[in-house]
């Protein structure tokens, strides 16, 4: 049985009778048993998995409705919640919690059938960009195992490209989906700000992060968003969304279509050979008819210091609430003070999220927040008014997803900095509220490099589009099995 | 220029138990050092956007009965109350 195939695919030869929901969902956990071990993508597999596929193929064999997934094996990122499941955000501080209900995304999938097949790693509680800052370990790129697949869904990444599930939900506050999706070849997607309800995301930069959908073709995302988008009660952030179909009119094509590329994501720092690949993904799209021209966003410079300040701000918020005592760990409450248990509970985070923390409590405190934290949202401010006006003259942008290629795990660990600016071509989309979407699209040195393509906000499906007629364009190596 | 005992009132607000309090500085420095390139963005005139929701835009603050006792889920509970450290 071919493990790689698409989403799309799936549903059809399930539809046809070609494969059964058993056959697939088996030989999908032998694959993680298989290779698991060595990438770590998961944090958890669903014991379940099995019996849940029985059901749904009984129900195609008796002729009762089936959802849209049929059996589809999907990873979920270990920051989502799924009822009666392990949430542990990749943190000793939830390694014992269950979540009690089901985040809507995970509600809207169970009522389509999707199976969901594992939790997957991430950074601790998703603040990290390598996946190395899981409390559990790090997940490995499938490419070269001695490599980081980016982060910090990385887990969720790793899984869809090697094979281990169709797809996967990730979540995106800096580029959370949309690195590791360029790191490991595997498309990636950062809704427009509210398309996604965020009910059952374990919070930490509320203002901007957003669930996003990996999969291995942009048609496959087309499929996930029409599956999980839309207005949410318990998500007064949700959006407007009238029945959207992403599928259709895909292949629409971007004759016409003007796209600016982005002068600072092209510049310092960035490795020649991802700049050459951004270069020659705008040629493959000017030879398809759009036009591409150089656009400067000056506050590009400055938006990762806005970006760490106002997400270090809201995750010290955000927290807060992890004192141990209506959720965490196994840990006594005898002998201790009030303010020394919850001190010495939360000793259980981290050095990441510590650091993140004590950031978060510096830059918006009294004598500080005029110098970081309020000047960190007027530049949130003049980047969104600086793209606004770049969309009056283009309708897409173009950059590196991120400006360098993988590099090896522990490489970068000790040097925050330069982690930091890993994220300069993602933030953008995180503090504007705009879609932006990895697409595979080159490798070097046996390493994948992704093109990010931005759209105005609501312009999800015009992005997609897009995306599908670049990745018409590319023929990559497949996964070895 | 952060020091030392800023980040140790920091991490006593903030309830964090670090015991060495010098290996966060380094980092942590070098963090809030590189947050000082907003002093160059020129952006202090610019307003500070805002999403704003009404009322009756928000949902209906109303009790949504759930299907089993949460409080079972936690580790220390007593009857209908959250068992936690004595505050002395």
């Amino acid at each position: 049985m071919n493990l790689n195939i698409s989403a799309l695919e799936y549903v059809q030869q399930v539809k046809n009778g070609d494969i059964t929901v058993e056959d697939f969902i088996s030989k999908t956990l032998e694959r993680i048993s298989k290779v698991d071990e060595k990438l770590h993508a998961f944090l958890d597999v669903n014991s379940e998995a099995q019996d849940n596929a029985r059901e749904i193929d009984k129900k195609i064999k008796t002729g009762e409705k089936t959802g849209k997934c049929f059996g589809m094996p999907i990873s979920i990122k270990d920051n989502i919640c799924i009822k009666n499941s392990k949430t542990t955000c990749g943190s000793k501080m939830l390694e014992d919690f269950v979540s009690p209900y089901d985040a809507t995304v995970i509600k809207k999938l169970k009522e389509q059938d999707a199976i969901f097949i594992g939790k997957t790693n991430l950074d601790e509680f998703a603040m990290g960009i390598t996946s190395e800052f899981s409390a559990f370990g790090p997940s490995r790129n499938p490419w070269n195992a001695e490599y980081v697949p980016g982060g910090s869904s990385g887990g969720s990444a790793v899984s869809v490209s090697a094979l281990e599930c169709v797809a996967s939900l990730g979540s995106d506050t800096g580029g959370s989906v949309r690195n590791p999706a360029s790191f490991c070849s595997t498309v990636g997607y950062k809704p427009t700000y509210g398309l996604i309800s965020r009910y059952g995301l374990i919070s930490y930069a509320n203002s901007i992060e957003q669930i996003g959908p990996i999969t291995r073709t942009v048609k496959d995302l087309a499929f996930m968003l029409n599956l999980i988008t839309g207005i949410d009660p318990h998500d007064n952030t949700t959006i407007h969304n009238p029945e959207e179909d992403y599928l259709s009119g895909i292949d629409n094509g971007i004759k016409g279509k003007k796209i600016g590329i982005i002068k600072e994501m092209m510049g310092e720092g960035i490795d020649s050979t991802v700049r050459s690949a951004t270069e020659d993904a705008a040629s493959k799209l000017e030879s398809l008819g759009a036009e591409c021209q150089e656009i400067s966003l000056d506050m590009v410079k400055y938006s990762v210091a806005a970006y760490y300040t106002i997400t270090a701000t809201e995750a010290g918020s955000n927290l807060a609430r992890y004192d141990n005592i209506r959720y965490g760990y196994d840990f006594s409450l005898e002998g201790y003070e009030f303010n020394s248990y919850i001190s010495k509970a939360r000793a259980k985070f981290g050095p990441e999220v510590t650091r993140r923390m004590i950031l978060g409590g510096f830059v918006p405190s009294a004598g500080h927040a005029g110098k970081y934290f309020q000047k960190a949202l007027k530049v949130k401010s003049k980047l969104t008014r600086e793209v606004k006006e770049a969309f009056q003259k283009f309708d897409y942008l173009i950059g590196p997803t991120v400006p360098v290629l993988p590099f090896k795990i522990g490489e970068k660990i000790d040097d925050p900095i330069a982690l930091f600016l890993i994220d300069i071509n993602t933030v953008t989309a995180n503090l504007t509220g705009i879609p932006a979407i990895s697409v595979p699209y080159a490798m070097s040195k046996g390493l994948p490099i992704g093109v990010q393509l931005m759209a105005d906000s609501g312009k999800d499906k015009s992005l997609l589009q897009a995306a599908y007629a670049l990745e018409g364009e590319v023929k990559l190596p497949e996964m070895k099995i | 220029m952060v020091t030392e005992e800023e980040i140790e009132q920091v991490t006593k607000l903030m309830k964090i138990d670090v015991h060495d309090h010098k290996e966060y500085v380094d980092k942590v420095h070098a963090m809030i050092d590189y947050f000082d390139i907003l002093d160059k963005a020129g952006a202090d005139e610019e307003e500070i956007i805002s999403q704003e929701l009404s009322i009756p835009e928000l949902r209906n603050d109303e009790h949504i009965p759930h299907d089993e006792k949460l409080i079972e889920k936690l580790k220390n509970y007593k009857g209908q109350y959250v068992r936690a450290p004595k505050m002395v």
